[in-house]
């Protein structure tokens, strides 16, 4: 079994990556509950908006900032496009038919993103605070890990209080506790659900930026890296910020602290799939277990 | 009053416009056309005429891996760029080469299938330019079968034993073999050797393992998911893998090798152990991308010369043809696009070399066969159709944005430790290679 002094730089990577599922996966569930959409394709808009950042920097020679902001633009815009035409067509079908269209939406992506930017060439995107390492104990942290986690913090945090006291935060509570009264209150649906779309994928675009610096900028990485923010947003059965949060921080903990153990580090693929199980049949098994859309907390 | 068109109207109007459009589109392209053939007058391809070959044309077929984090079709598309230079200079006698490519995703299935339609449907007289993780392995007893000799950048083991098969490359295993030696030269006490799960694979283990164990340096054996890499995590694991004074040699392509060397770099790693690198890492893309943070760090195994570094015939048209033709070799300069136009070469010399000027797979397989002595100043020794032809090569590290050569390494012979080397260096020393 490997010491601690193995273990210990495996930390701050897997607490980034799990900032980073964190603000993704709030992301996803604030839209689920206020929509009704799963989003899967929320890896696919996120690495398109990394893409396009890294040709404004590479090929166009754009300043960096103005490229960053341009990939968290895409994904609001992008995600707002998405859901003002197909969100609204498929508004009255269940939930596996809207969340099968953002599968489509993902694979439409990848098709894209492979022709326009093929695998063979080698990209990366380099944010500023990546070369400033700093030892804690025997790991290396640099400060893009530790805005990482601490954007996801901040977000989670951000999010709960933005639904608890603003007007549109609590009009998005109040879709998803119930549809038909908010609206016959007068809440405007329409334009809550588009700040919901737009508030989401501006997240995704950041989380695309952050995750092409620590992970890597590759189109189908990033496209299928949802899975991982995808089992933080079952645990937490796609109600609860907070659960989203701390499952998502564990998911890429125990990720990345499974890799010095050379028994089990080929499985480390399996981590999201084993916890979601995990934590579904946990939750089951106490009769808590529901499908139904009961406010976001 | 405004004057409504009905339909009878509008659907031939529309028709005339596309009309004009593609027949603008044609003129265009036939005046791109002449253009690529008026700059390849003088390019030695093939014959050099300068002519455009409008015969019956040979068609030539390939197999390339396009999958998640694997994508080997810049060797097929600069074979293809090559033959198109040959098209614009007279072609094979006046027949032009026309490349029949299907590309693949590791599906032994489908993989069977696509040899059996090169062959018997799409009836492809000759196959060079393949480069199939799985291919020689799924397809080489086919391939002999069928009487084809398949010129290739192999990487599966059948592609350096099967008669079939001949391939311009080192591949995975011997390449890696060339890094590891690399990573001993450099006095490594513990040598990580991290490649992608992908199956198929193990084989690029072995020869590591013997020059490791000849050497009395300990070698441990690490896997990723090259389709889903997380940089800083696998780098870690490598680096704590080698230990201090340790050595990992990464067989990779150039994206997930490049994630890789970036995590190290956020982990302050680059300086932790000495990194070496098969030849997929020989590309100025990822010099590039690396910067000079990692100059003179990254000890690549080149299975071809520098080409930045090179002044040769071979090298100077390379880089006309890439140019001119190679607007889909999506790596630009580089091992890849340089075993692709390798192959291209043999495969013309092959056609240009059959007397009876038929083309039939009989003669064209019976042309690759023989084809032997083959000088270029992309090898260190001539290619001749035999089992591991490439076994003597270069050494490069990134150096302000390019791979150049390490001073003083010269061509480095992979070990004979390794049995398919010492096998072939006796066959050469016997046929005065």
């Amino acid at each position: 079994m490997p010491s601690w002094s193995n273990f210990q730089p495996f930390i701050p990577i897997g607490l980034a990556a799990g900032g980073v599922y964190a603000l993704s996966g709030v992301g996803m569930v604030v839209l689920y509950r206020a929509t009704g959409v799963l989003n899967l394709a929320f890896g696919a808009i996120g690495a398109m908006g990394a893409l396009i950042a890294w040709t404004m920097i590479n090929t166009w020679h754009v300043p960096a900032g103005i490229a960053y902001v341009a990939c968290i633009l895409f994904g609001g815009v992008a995600t707002l496009l998405y859901g003002m035409v197909f969100g609204r067509l498929l508004a009255a079908r269940d939930p596996l038919v809207k969340a099968a269209a953002t599968l489509g939406l993902a694979l439409l992506m990848l098709g894209v993103m492979n022709r326009l930017w093929p695998a063979q060439v080698t990209r990366s995107i380099t944010l500023p605070t990546d070369n400033t390492a700093f030892t804690f104990g025997d790991a290396s942290v640099d400060w893009t890990q530790v805005i990482a986690v601490g954007f996801g913090v901040v977000m989670t945090v951000g999010t709960a209080i933005f639904l608890r006291v603003t007007k549109i935060g609590t009009a998005m509570r109040a879709l998803a506790d119930d549809r038909e009264i908010t609206a016959t209150l007068g809440v405007p649906v329409r334009r809550v659900e588009a700040a919901a779309w737009f508030g989401s994928g501006l997240l995704a675009g950041a989380a695309g930026l952050l995750l092409a610096d620590l992970v890597t900028l590759a189109s189908d990485g990033l496209t299928f890296i949802v899975i991982f923010t995808l089992s933080a947003a079952l645990i937490a059965r796609l109600r609860s910020l907070t659960v989203t949060f701390v499952a998502a921080m564990v998911i890429g903990l125990v990720d990345n602290l499974i890799t010095p153990i050379n028994s089990i580090t080929n499985f480390r693929d399996m981590t999201p799939f084993v916890l979601a199980i995990a934590a579904l049949l946990f939750f089951s098994r106490e009769r808590q277990y529901s499908f139904a859309r009961g406010g976001i907390r | 009053m405004r004057k409504h068109f009905g339909w009878r109207v509008r659907i031939p109007v529309a028709m005339l416009v596309v009309a004009v459009g593609l027949t603008i589109a044609a003129t265009g392209f036939s005046k791109t056309s002449g253009a690529h053939a008026v700059k390849a007058a003088g390019l030695a391809c093939g014959l050099g005429t300068g002519q455009k070959a409008t015969g019956t044309p040979i068609k030539i077929g390939a197999i390339a891996v396009k999958q998640a984090g694997t994508d080997f079709t810049d060797i097929p598309n600069m074979a293809n760029a090559y033959f198109q230079c040959v098209n614009d200079n007279g072609g094979i006698y006046g027949h032009p080469i026309v490349q029949d490519l299907l590309t693949d995703q590791t599906d032994p299935g489908a993989l069977a299938a696509d040899a059996k339609q090169l062959i018997e449907t799409d009836h492809v007289v000759g196959i060079a330019g393949s480069s199939d993780i799985i291919d020689c392995a799924v397809n080489s007893a086919y391939y002999k079968k069928m009487h084809f000799n398949v010129l290739e950048a192999g990487i599966a083991e059948q592609c350096y034993s099967s008669p079939a098969e001949a391939p311009v490359n080192m591949g995975p295993r011997y390449s890696a073999d060339g890094a590891t030696q690399t990573a001993i030269a450099l006095h490594a006490k513990k040598i990580a050797f991290d490649q992608s799960n992908v199956p198929g694979t193990q084989y690029n283990l072995g020869g590591s393992k013997l020059i490791a164990k000849a050497a009395h340096v300990p070698i441990q054996f690490l896997t990723e998911d090259a389709a889903n890499i997380n940089g800083e995590t696998a780098a870690e694991k490598e680096v704590q893998a080698a230990g201090p004074g340790g050595a990992v040699v990464l067989v990779f392509t150039p994206p997930v090798a490049l994630a890789i060397l970036q995590g190290a770099q956020h982990l302050g790693l680059e300086n932790k152990v000495i990194w070496t690198c098969a030849t997929p890492c020989n590309t100025d893309f990822l010099a590039t991308a690396l910067g000079s943070a990692w100059n003179h760090k990254l000890y690549v195994n080149a299975e071809m010369n520098l080409i930045s570094q090179d002044n040769g015939p071979n090298s100077v048209l390379y880089q006309k043809v890439l140019k001119l033709y190679g607007s889909n070799v999506a790596g630009g300069i580089g091992s890849f696009s340089q075993f692709g136009f390798l192959l291209g070469q043999l495969a013309v010399k092959g056609l240009l070399s059959i007397k009876s000027k038929v083309y039939t797979p009989q003669t064209v397989n019976a042309a690759f066969k023989a084809l032997k002595n083959f000088k270029t100043d992309f090898l260190c020794k001539p290619w001749y159709f035999g089992p591991l032809p490439n076994n003597t090569d270069f050494t490069v590290y990134p150096q302000d944005g390019k791979m150049v050569l390490v001073p003083k390494s010269g061509c480095l012979p992979i070990s004979t430790v390794d049995p398919l080397v010492k096998q072939v260096r006796a066959y050469e020393k016997a046929h005065h290679v």
